[in-house]
């Protein structure tokens, strides 16, 4: 069966989403690229196994994180350390009066093992539900939600923002703020 | 349209509402996670992720012809 126009305007949709989702397994623009076009052609060469209906993205982003499991294990466990970015800044700063800083925050995330950080990706940025997550992941909704509030503690924790809620000039955060900046 | 809105960003609608949302517009990790996601989303796409499509595409096209 010829795969439909539509198909692959839908594909063409999704590949910001695509991309965003890579860059955060990866945390290598190239290697993020890589990434997008196996899923791009793997997509492709499987679109009859996809449901009309169901959700397209959730699929590819299944396709992506398989591929990237596969290369990791290919290549080892150099992947994530080979551009030196766990040695790129150990260093983060405490926030500041409520303004954390984007590239603190990255270089947090950095540091997250891969499979918290694509838990929290995935519930809190890509816009899945906790059962989209768990079928992306190939696991239980638990496991799922437990990487999260893990990941979530320890970007907490790397980023020494205190408390659960929101954030501010409260007495707590007032006292992680003892250390200078800079 | 990059804006963090508290009104706007709170995840999927409707989807978390039924858990308290420790990521939900009053958390700085949710926030911040969104714009770093965000940020990438919007980031430019490479043309040849447009170009492979209309290659695989072509290929097709051919094979059908046989």
């Amino acid at each position: 069966m010829a795969v439909s126009p539509g198909f692959k305007n839908d594909l063409l949709k999704a590949i910001p989403s695509l991309r965003a989702f890579a860059v955060s397994l990866s945390q290598n623009v190239d290697k993020a690229d890589d990434l997008v076009q196996e899923t791009l052609v793997k997509a492709w060469d499987k679109h009859e196994s996809f449901q009309p209906g169901t959700n397209l993205k959730a699929w590819l982003f299944t396709i992506l994180r398989n591929e990237f499991y596969s290369q990791m294990r290919k290549r080892g466990r150099e992947v994530q350390d080979s551009d030196g970015l766990m040695t790129a800044r150990l260093a983060v700063h405490p926030a500041q009066h409520g303004q954390l800083d984007l590239e603190d925050f990255r270089s947090a995330l950095e540091r997250l093992p891969e499979d918290q950080r694509e838990a929290i990706i995935l519930i809190g940025a890509s816009g899945f539900s906790y059962e989209e997550a768990a079928e992306i992941c190939g696991c239980a909704i638990g496991t799922i939600k437990s990487r999260v509030s893990r990941a979530r503690a320890r970007l907490q924790e790397i980023l020494q923002i205190s408390g659960d809620e929101d954030f501010g000039p409260d007495a707590i955060s007032t006292q992680v703020m003892t250390s200078p900046v800079d | 349209m990059k804006t963090l809105d508290k009104n706007t960003s709170a995840g999927a609608p409707g989807r978390q509402g039924r858990i308290a949302d420790p990521l939900g517009a009053n958390s700085e990790i949710g926030r911040k996670l969104r714009q770093y996601y965000d940020d990438l989303v919007h980031d430019d796409v490479p043309d040849r992720f447009a170009q492979l499509l209309s290659q695989l595409e072509q290929a097709e096209a051919v094979q059908d012809k046989d």
